[in-house]
């Protein structure tokens, strides 16, 4: 029981206290919320993490370079691919090694591919979430298993690829790649026109994504929250755009942005870049050299690291992923991770805020983590 | 006209049959596997909790708990949606509240933290209930053996029934699970 003045007078104001999780349909991966409640206004929402750790950082100092791989997939089990390739190109700047050209081709393709899977991943779950029960859900799932089985005919694992070698990848783009991919794409822009068709001209779902869950241009800032959060709020950075790496700055696509920062901002941002990385992989496609991509055979005992200290930025599907390495010879001796899902996180609070308690949900959804990358 | 009173002759014969089978049926009360014959109040009856009816209606309508750990709950998922139509096989819709649910599937590495609130789960759940170890972490703790916080194995917290290797395995693996499962609540698989 609190004291509040409301509309003028000091009145009792009764507060409940709810326990959301850790086990929810709702939440995403194992989150436990613990919201304050007035009526039907969430007045404080408290995240408690840490029921998915394990200690991967610990992990990989026990390990040599290339053991590490499976580890930093299973941080973000919806984007793997994109984890995978930032420490191998933390471990590629450690040892001086050079990607080759073909490589970086693939590499960006497959990261592309990667980044539409999560995008529709996000889709399906998020309109889940705000009570449009699994019509979305399926058929973004059917949309997502196709880019599955695209990866899958390039690397020859469903789920997690550890494609990435040091210098270039495992396994070359197979000879029918180029037509699955073209024909996927075709399919794929169509059907995401038809998504937004039907959930923009749909009214709830307009209702409960317009103007709900509004982070502002200054706050996202001052939070730190990256990627398609932070370009929702209106900040033009994409670390793609900004710092390019790879053959980035040689493909034409472009950042997208939104200014109010609400959910639709969110969700639209989204949308945008999923056209955006179908557009940025037909490019990529187009201008792939020939020539050999496959990199340094799997040993463990590699040319020793002439660097000590490297750092590495990437834009994954949930915002800027930095990995920080302190290198021994053979091994890492310290390996820190900025996961942008925690950061993101961190944002829930500040969004949440104020508004009702179906639509804390919607803003879960909106804001789209992944615990398994929270914990670490 | 011959064909037509060719059918209708194997239909009736087809009808005697099955008349007589009911009323064999009826008189013994035995069952074959997937086919009922006569009242279901005396079905019930004539047939002890753990077979018959019973049994064959618990393995057909499996109900499994909606509930993720980790990366296998993504597989767990493609096999809730559109790759798979596990509902021919009876695996029903994916419940959020563990009353009303048969099958606990792990699908993640189980961490300390998590321990009490699975067993708060499995407890909640009614009789006869079942668990099923997707994925080599809840099977014996996968890649993550030799860290400080994770369980090695459900095993060691939960009786499981059927265990199902890789990392992660296919959304195809966990429908065999399920059939195993089923094939082991009929009778068909040991302990």
């Amino acid at each position: 029981m609190e004291f509040g003045i409301r509309n003028g007078k000091v009145m009792v104001i009764m507060v409940t206290r709810i326990n959301i999780g850790p086990v929810h349909p709702s939440t995403h991966g194992v989150l436990r919320l613990v919201a304050d409640i007035e009526g039907d206004t969430v007045e404080n929402v408290e995240a408690h993490i840490g029921m998915l750790h394990r200690g991967v950082e610990k992990l990989v100092e026990t390990r040599k370079y290339l053991q590490s791989h499976p580890y930093m997939e299973k941080l973000d089990y919806v984007s793997p691919l994109a984890y995978d390739e930032t420490y191998v190109s933390a471990v590629e700047a450690a040892l001086g090694v050079d990607v080759k050209e073909r490589a970086q081709y693939v590499r960006v393709i497959e990261l592309e591919l990667q980044r539409v899977a999560s995008h529709l991943l996000f889709l399906g779950t998020m309109c889940n979430d705000i009570g449009q029960m699994f019509t979305m859900f399926m058929w973004t799932f059917e949309d997502r298993d196709m880019v599955l089985r695209l990866l899958e005919q390039a690397t020859g694992e469903r789920m997690f690829y550890v494609n990435m070698r040091l210098g270039g990848v495992n396994l070359d783009l197979p000879k029918d790649f180029e037509e699955n991919c073209i024909a996927f794409i075709n399919r794929e822009e169509k059907r995401i026109r038809e998504y937004e068709h039907y959930l923009e001209s749909n009214p709830v779902f307009m209702e409960r994504m317009k103007g709900v869950g509004i982070l502002n241009r200054d706050d996202a800032v001052e939070l730190g929250v990256t990627g398609p959060v932070l370009r929702a709020s209106g900040v033009q950075y994409d670390v793609r755009k900004n710092n390019p790496y790879y053959v980035y700055d040689r493909l034409n696509f472009e950042m997208q942005t939104e200014h109010k920062g609400d959910n639709f901002a969110r969700y639209k941002v989204r949308m945008l870049e999923i056209k955006e990385s179908l557009r940025l992989i037909k490019n990529a496609l187009r201008m792939i050299p020939e020539g050999d991509a496959i990199g340094m055979p799997v040993k463990l005992i590699l040319p020793a690291a002439k660097n000590r200290e490297v750092m590495v930025r990437r834009e994954v599907p949930r915002g800027e992923l930095m990995m920080y390495m302190i290198a021994d010879p053979q091994s890492p001796y310290r390996l820190s991770i900025r996961s942008p899902n925690f950061v993101n996180l961190s944002a829930l609070e500040y969004v949440a805020r104020g508004c009702k308690t179906a639509d804390l949900f919607a803003i879960l959804g909106s804001l789209d983590m992944v615990m398994g990358c929270v914990d670490k | 006209m011959d064909e037509i009173d060719k059918s209708s002759a194997e239909f009736m014969n087809a009808r005697k049959e099955m008349e007589r089978l009911t009323a064999e049926s009826l008189k013994k009360y035995s069952i074959k596997p997937n086919v009922m014959f006569g009242k279901l109040s005396d079905l019930i009856k004539s047939a002890g909790p753990t077979e018959g009816v019973i049994k064959w209606a618990r393995q057909n309508s499996l109900w499994p708990m909606q509930f993720g750990l980790a990366c296998c709950a993504m597989e767990l998922m493609d096999f809730g949606a559109a790759r798979i139509d596990a509902e021919r096989k009876g695996y029903l819709l994916f419940r959020p509240s563990p009353r009303q649910c048969d099958v606990m599937i792990i699908a993640g590495w189980v961490t300390k933290a998590m321990v009490p609130e699975i067993k708060r789960l499995y407890e909640q759940m009614s009789e006869p209930k079942h668990v099923i170890a997707f994925g080599e972490c809840a099977t014996c703790g996968g890649p993550w053996w030799e860290s400080y916080n994770i369980i090695k194995g459900i095993d060691q917290v939960l009786p499981v029934d059927v265990y199902v290797a890789g990392c992660p395995p296919r959304p195809e693996n966990l429908f065999q699970a399920l059939m195993k499962l089923q094939d082991k609540m009929g009778g068909k698989i040991e302990d």
